[in-house]
């Protein structure tokens, strides 16, 4: 069982802990991290894709020892699959096995009201906990001893599933309208949103959040995370690399490439035991970096020239 | 509470970070709990919890260090060397002069501010200097930055620097503050000492006359800060509501960018009453558990069926807009208008025309607003209009496509050069969709005056709206939305 407390007594020592399972950020997204442990806010989480935003919730999860509830978003989400349902097979089921019982109840009742009211005597047993399904919202708020709720792609959901959103995130409760309200245990969950932006976030949800954009990390930052993540790399190649990644983030180009990707083309080049980077070698693997042939194409005519910068750059 | 936080939360807002009193009441909470010591902690902190997009993140970060940032005080060290400080300069020169019968202070006469003050400077001699009377003047000679700092600030709060309006009023201000800190009683000793024989004192009147211009640049320092965070507020109000409700044509284009804000946040209104809209369809994948749930009243006799699929009708927009000579004015606005609607719906298709008519909703997806305005205006403005030309291209290109989901807006005057506007194809239109709005930006008073064709036009719209002001297309969108509920 990690220390939590202890980890996160400091932003420093939050940044040496995330630094400790490899996953190597800037201060900002400790300082996230920290505000979002001590204060209980969900965090809402924006930046190209590709920049670790998913990461950082799985790191974080592993890094505290606690369980990742992930929640992956999508058009059409509703209550049913996000929050709970009933089980409906199970319901149907006891009532016909009850059914020989609710005969004995039933007997020698005299008219509607009095058998009505004998069943009433039963309560709601069909809509209690025992029939209710949780779903990973739900189950979240169930913890025993907290968890590190990934709320994924938040914006690929509709505007509905937003506002389901916003009890769970400021009071970390859910009602339920058969059972009545589901209180988050001792511990709430630690929330992660992210979002690629590929709609406007409510203000709403917002406001409820703390709001963390992760940008394209400058050259030593990445360098850093190249070298924590592929430390196999010769240090001269793992420059040159980053350098060029950095050339093509200045080009105009339909999608650039992130940190996955330049991880990615980190762990081909030392597949090819190269040791450092020349033009033909970029030619043959450009395809891991830039997924558009439009972008490979508008590259190849300026290859050598951005090799020739990326490898004199820092040497 | 806090009232540093409080200042610059206002100071935030000024600068248009929209921020609400939840957040407000977040940054106190983390102000308690990473405290003030720590500058850049603080400021990453702050800039989670106070702005929430990436565009407030920087206007964040540049209020952030304007309003922490302690300026390169000056110092008022006795020694205080050249910039802003002359009669420093000449305080010295004449004390280190003094031995030479003051042969240096003549010739730097013509410098100095005040000269009164410099001719008794020069006369007196290096030595020790008697102490001052007046509260302020002591404060000056004891020369602690930061007492002065909170003296200048308490002052400031004393006399309400922070309901400074109009740059005129920073001078006024200033003077205030001087005042409150005991301006008058420094002078009255200034003077006093100055007229005094004894060689000390005289020293001190020039040294206290040296550090009261350094003041006065400190408070002014201070004013010019207050009024940064504080004057513009009002003032942009006051333009809103001026921008509200003037003519689209005269609005000058440095307010675009406002407008432009307005009128997308009205596209969106407008849209979202549309896209609200769900069908549950008779198809699809069985709902078993609500069927189930549903049924249980039939004793589990199942003839209630219900579906997974519910499809959000989202309604099809065409929007047009003329782009002609005789709305040129008006035209940037009605591509705003186009844009934003463009933005906000997935289906919108943008035409543009002035005879000729093209869909835009390409070249829309691939811009930004400006460039794309641009290029629209470059491509198919400042012709002639021609609506019957219009309309049998517009016939051509896509009346295919509109059906009964489909809403139809145009945006134009409907003045057609004294030809005919083939109303007969409108009507075509109009038979297909579900709703024809007609946007005019004249004023309705000059609607079928000239070579308007309003009269022949209108009969075939759902809906003729006059839409000139953003505050006029605000109620255009507002009855809109009542009359799809």
């Amino acid at each position: 069982m990690a220390d939590i407390p202890q980890i996160a007594s400091s932003v420093t020592s939050l940044r040496q802990a995330l630094e400790a399972h490899r996953y190597i950020c800037s201060e900002q997204i400790a300082t996230a991290v920290y505000l979002a442990y001590h204060l209980r806010k969900p965090v809402l989480i924006e930046g190209p894709p590709g920049v670790g935003k998913t990461e950082l919730a799985k790191t974080t999860a592993d890094m505290f020892d606690l369980p990742l509830i992930r929640l992956q978003c999508y058009e059409g989400l509703d209550e049913a699959k996000a929050l709970y349902e009933w089980k409906y097979g199970k319901q149907l089921l006891y009532t016909q096995v009850l059914k020989q019982t609710l005969d004995e109840v039933l007997q020698g009742a005299r008219g509607f009201a009095e058998s009505v009211r004998r069943l009433h005597e039963f309560g709601d047993i069909f809509f209690s906990e025992e029939f209710l399904e949780a779903r990973p919202l739900l189950k979240a708020l169930r913890q025993e001893n907290g968890c590190v709720l990934l709320i994924d792609e938040v914006d690929k959901s509709d505007h509905e599933f937003e506002s389901l959103l916003l009890e769970i995130l400021s009071d970390y409760q859910v009602s339920i309208p058969e059972i009545g309200t589901v209180k988050a245990t001792r511990e709430p969950p630690l929330v992660f949103l992210t979002s690629n932006n590929t709609r406007e976030i409510s203000d709403a949800l917002k406001r409820r959040c703390l709001h963390l954009y992760i940008p394209f990390p400058d050259i030593e930052l990445e360098q850093r995370i190249i070298h924590a993540r592929v430390p196999e790399i010769p240090l001269q190649l793992q420059t040159q690399l980053v350098n060029f990644i950095h050339e093509l983030r200045d080009l105009d180009l339909k999608k650039v490439p992130s940190i996955s990707e330049t991880i990615d083309w980190a762990r081909t080049l030392l597949l090819l035991h190269a040791d450092r980077l020349d033009p033909e070698l970029v030619r043959n693997t450009l395809n891991v970096i830039l997924k558009f042939q439009e972008d490979i194409d508008s590259v190849q005519g300026e290859l050598r020239t951005l090799t020739d910068k990326a490898t004199k750059a820092r040497l | 509470m806090d009232l540093l936080l409080s200042s610059f939360i206002r100071a935030l807002r000024n600068a248009d970070v929209r921020i609400s009193t939840a957040e407000t009441l977040d940054a106190l909470s983390t102000v308690e709990l990473v405290g003030y010591a720590d500058r850049s902690l603080l400021k990453s902190s702050l800039s989670l919890v106070l702005p929430k997009t990436v565009p407030e993140k920087a206007i964040f970060d540049a209020t952030f260090d304007q309003f922490f940032a302690y300026r390169k005080a000056t110092p008022i060290a006795p020694d205080a060397s050249s910039s802003q400080s002359e009669p420093a300069d000449f305080g010295q020169q004449g004390g280190q002069g003094s031995g030479e019968g003051g042969s240096g202070a003549p010739q730097n006469q013509g410098q100095s501010t005040s000269t009164r003050d410099e001719a008794s400077a020069a006369e007196t001699s290096a030595g020790e200097m008697a102490g001052a009377q007046s509260a302020l003047g002591q404060l000056l000679m004891r020369g602690n930055q930061i007492e002065i700092d909170i003296a200048i600030n308490a002052a400031g709060a004393r006399v309400n620097v922070q309901q400074i309006e109009v740059f005129t009023q920073k001078g006024l201000y200033a003077w205030r503050i001087l005042d409150a800190m005991g301006q008058q009683a420094l002078q009255q000793e200034i003077d006093q000492l100055n007229g005094n024989a004894e060689v000390p004192s005289r020293r001190l009147g020039q040294e206290l006359g040296r550090r009261r211009a350094w003041l006065r640049e400190q408070v002014r320092d201070y004013v010019e800060r207050q009024f940064l965070l504080n004057a513009d507020v009002t003032g942009k109000r006051l333009r809103g509501d001026l921008l509200r409700n003037m003519r689209i044509g005269r609005i000058d284009a440095t307010h675009h960018k406002a407008v432009q804000e307005l009128v997308r946040r009205m596209a969106r209104r407008l849209v979202s009453a549309y896209s609200r809209r769900r069908k549950v369809f008779r198809r699809g994948q069985l709902h078993v558990p609500r069927t189930l749930r549903r049924n249980m009243k039939y004793d589990d006799a199942i003839f209630d069926l219900h579906w997974r699929s519910q499809k959000v009708d989202r309604p099809k927009v065409f929007a047009i807009c003329d782009v002609s000579g005789s709305v040129a004015s008006y035209a940037g606005f009605m591509l705003m208008f186009l844009y934003s609607l463009d933005e906000v719906l997935p289906k919108v298709r943008s035409f543009a025309f002035s005879s000729d008519l093209g869909e835009v909703s390409e070249l829309f997806g691939q811009h930004d607003a400006e460039e794309a305005i641009a290029l629209t205006l470059k491509q198919y403005g400042g012709g002639s209009t021609d609506y019957a030309q219009a309309f049998s291209d517009l016939r051509r290109l896509c009346l295919d496509d509109i059906d009964k989901r489909s809403t139809v807006i145009v945006l134009g005057d409907a003045r057609n050069n004294n030809a005919d506007a083939r109303g007969d194809i409108l009507k075509e239109v109009y038979d297909r969709c579900r709703r024809l709005i007609w946007l005019n930006p004249e004023p309705r008073s000059m609607w079928n005056t000239g070579d308007s064709e309003m009269r022949f036009l209108a009969p075939y719209c759902h809906q003729v709206e006059e839409c000139g002001t953003p505050a006029q297309l605000e109620r255009v969108v507002s009855r809109l939305l009542r009359a799809t509920r």
